[in-house]
């Protein structure tokens, strides 16, 4: 059933609510957009609705938020950017080659193997630190080598108990968004500290900030990549094994290509959630490397209430992610498989 | 140009055996389709030839090279799937190419061999399109493009037809066996309809359940199987079964149905099937070795359900007491639904199984 099939008041009424609904949606928007264009006085005055009726309209907000007087808008703007755009391509890409790899090759981990691992890791590090007296930071890479490569060598005997297999292995993956990130903004600012007084500076840069979002976008991407590719005709990829095409060949000029949609829609997907993240750039940035929430949600605590700058940079914040959603939303459609079979 | 030798080649899924140990020869230029109800095993068998299955236990070789671990590029075979699996981002030259492309091929001897294969499925006005705006029999042609241009030792179709309407099936197949005609490259051709199987191999091997049940040449299939499943499954409509047992009369053998009917054993039979006097027998008769015509032979006696006028002849079909029965007449016949007719067959024509294992007895 379709809504063009009503007919008589019930076509009104489904009408009527759709634009309630419409109206609900786009209202918020409405008055950000406006009150970014008031004068202190209208704003405090009592609530003022349309442009040159209610009120005159004017830059200052705008000019105040561009001329920088109210934190370095530009350079919060281009980190943003920077880190966004990078963080996703990286994520989708290796967030890309997981689910690929979770799609079409079995993974056989057995459960005492990673017990094994968790255990020669922590007991390696303590024993390291505490006992021979190594540093922490040398002592964990070397407890966490020997671990690995024991979990590796030990997953290829017939250990008792049972065998995860690649559900597992996602829901590994997933399960890292199940904790609130906050427990992981914490730890990771940390550890960046810790790498920090190492010589390795992490807070406040490019690398660090980049490196936390890839991180994070991870699990999300391999999740949606992986219902992508689990749909992909593996007819098509068996006709270039035959025809002796190499793996790598296989995913970069075939599999890549016609997942398009999917991984323009991960790709937008994992952008919003990284220009849109506060916490994580809260804890690991302070100047350089801020990003445009840090900055809008500054607005409040450094001025007061000054609801028309706030609305200007939220605004700059909110015009990007239309514009990019826009863009690529084109390009998400479907039917880029049509003729690979039947 | 290979032969290909599968030497006791077994398959399991886990803990099920879908291929128990399996013996295939096939001989260098030759065109063998691999037939049998679904599930027979036939796809498998030809993937683990391609090398897209492992095999379990056992070797596979071609042209004498065991191939048994190697992965499926290095086996020099070309398939054709079912699906075309075309390359749906690529055009058609694009598609025919890849392989080329990929191996390294020269750009101007990549073309020449495209404008080649392009030439022989006659593909020269859509090289520049994309999978998606051809027809299906053009998409099948550019996987078969694609299956030529790569030279292979051995051409693995796995029932590239069945998914093309009625008449451009049997373009397509007789497109195919004028492929193989030229080409003389080996072929091993999988599909489950025994019709394909029947006019296009030089050998037909007929499967069930992993096991080969007969393999030989189209005519020998025809008019000797070697037992009740090949004979029921090669040849449409498929051939009457009758049960009942052999029996000593006095004229000599009779097979007594269990519908009551009573039909004499031809006398250059009764040698072979005294060995069997007494035992429960089937009698196979094809549809096209019945009749109205009372100078075939034995009768039975059929109770008419439908009636198929189907041009050439029309196709009765009844019961013979609780077994089906379906008779060939002339397309003049005036039998209508529940009529009791005589139906004669033609005495030479008739098979003979033991009941217990299917066995034909000759």
């Amino acid at each position: 059933m379709s809504v063009r099939d009503l007919r008589g008041a019930k076509r009104y009424w489904v009408f009527g609510a759709c634009l309630f609904w419409l109206l609900l949606t786009l209202f918020p928007l409405y008055w950000v957009a406006i009150t970014s264009f008031k004068r202190p006085v209208d704003v405090v005055g009592g609530p003022t609705y349309l442009p040159f009726i209610d009120f005159q309209p004017t830059m200052t907000a705008w000019i105040e938020l561009f001329s920088g007087i109210r934190g370095e808008f530009f350079s919060n703007f281009w980190s943003s950017a920077i880190v966004a755009t990078s963080a996703s391509v990286i994520a989708t890409l290796l967030g890309a080659m997981a689910a690929y790899a979770l799609v079409r090759f079995p993974f056989k981990v057995r459960l005492l193997s990673g017990v094994a691992f968790f255990v020669v890791a922590m007991g390696g590090f303590l024993l390291g630190r505490d006992i021979l007296g190594f540093n922490p930071v040398t002592a964990s890479i070397i407890a966490f080598c020997i671990a690995l490569a024991l979990s590796v060598f030990v997953n290829r005997y017939r250990l008792p108990g049972p065998v995860l297999g690649n559900d597992d292995v996602v829901f590994w993956f997933v399960s890292q968004r199940l904790f609130p990130p906050i427990v992981v903004a914490f730890a990771l600012f940390l550890l960046y500290t810790e790498m920090g007084k190492m010589g390795f500076k992490m807070t406040d840069t490019y690398f660090g900030l980049t490196l936390a979002y890839v991180a994070f976008s991870l699990p999300i991407v391999i999740w949606l990549m992986r219902d992508f590719f689990a749909g992909l005709p593996v007819d098509v990829e068996e006709a270039a094994l035959v025809d002796n095409v190499p793996s790598w060949r296989i995913f970069f000029g075939i599999v890549l290509p016609m997942s398009k949609p999917g991984l323009i829609a991960t790709f937008v997907i994992t952008l919003a959630f990284v220009w849109n993240e506060f916490l994580f750039a809260l804890f690991l940035t302070n100047s350089r490397w801020q990003t445009l929430p840090i900055l809008v949600a500054g607005q409040n605590s450094q001025r007061g209430d000054e609801w028309w700058s706030i609305s200007a940079a939220a605004l700059v914040a909110i015009i990007p992610m239309v514009i990019i959603a826009g863009f690529l939303g084109r390009m998400m459609r479907s039917g880029l498989l049509r003729g690979a079979v039947k | 140009m290979a032969n290909i030798e599968l030497k006791n080649v077994t398959k399991s899924f886990g803990d099920v055996e879908v291929i128990p140990p399996l013996n295939i020869e096939i001989e260098d230029g030759e065109f063998v389709v691999l037939v049998g109800p679904s599930g027979c095993g036939k796809t498998t068998t030809l993937r683990m030839i391609a090398g897209l299955e492992t095999t379990t236990s056992g070797a596979v070789s071609i042209g004498g090279r065991d191939v048994t671990d190697l992965r499926p590029g290095l086996r020099n075979c070309a398939m054709v799937f079912q699906s075309y699996a075309l390359y749906p981002h690529m055009t058609v030259s694009e598609n025919i190419g890849y392989g080329m492309k990929v191996r390294g091929v020269e750009k101007s001897k990549a073309k020449a061999a495209i404008a080649d294969a392009a030439a022989i499925l006659n593909l020269e006005d859509y090289l520049n399109r994309k999978p998606a705006a051809l027809s299906g029999g053009q998409r099948q042609r550019v996987a078969i493009g694609r299956a030529l241009v790569r030279d292979p030792e051995v051409f693995l179709f796995d029932e590239p037809l069945s998914n093309l309407d009625a008449k451009l099936r049997i373009e397509m197949r007789t497109e195919i066996k004028q492929l193989h005609r030229r080409l003389k490259t080996t072929i091993v051709y999988v599909t489950h309809d025994q019709v394909e199987a029947m006019t296009m191999a030089d050998r037909v091997v007929v499967m069930r359940g992993g096991v080969i049940e007969q393999a030989a040449d189209p005519i020998t299939l025809y008019e000797r199987p070697r037992n009740v499943f090949v004979a029921s499954f090669i040849g449409a409509p498929s051939m009457n079964l009758l049960h009942g047992e052999l029996r000593q009369a006095a004229g000599g053998l009779v097979f007594a149905g269990n519908e009551g009917s009573e039909v004499p054993v031809p006398a250059d039979r009764v040698e072979a099937l005294s060995g069997v006097l007494g035992e429960k027998m089937i009698l196979g008769i094809r549809p096209e070795h019945t009749g109205e015509d009372a100078t075939l032979g034995p009768r039975v006696t059929v109770k008419v359900i439908e009636i198929e006028p189907l041009g050439p002849h029309t196709l009765v079909i009844g019961m013979v007491g609780q077994e089906k029965f379906v008779a060939q007449v002339s397309s003049a016949t005036a039998l209508q639904p529940d009529d009791v007719v005589e139906i004669f067959l033609d005495a030479g024509k008739m098979h003979f199984f033991r009941d217990s294992n299917g066995e034909a007895v000759r």
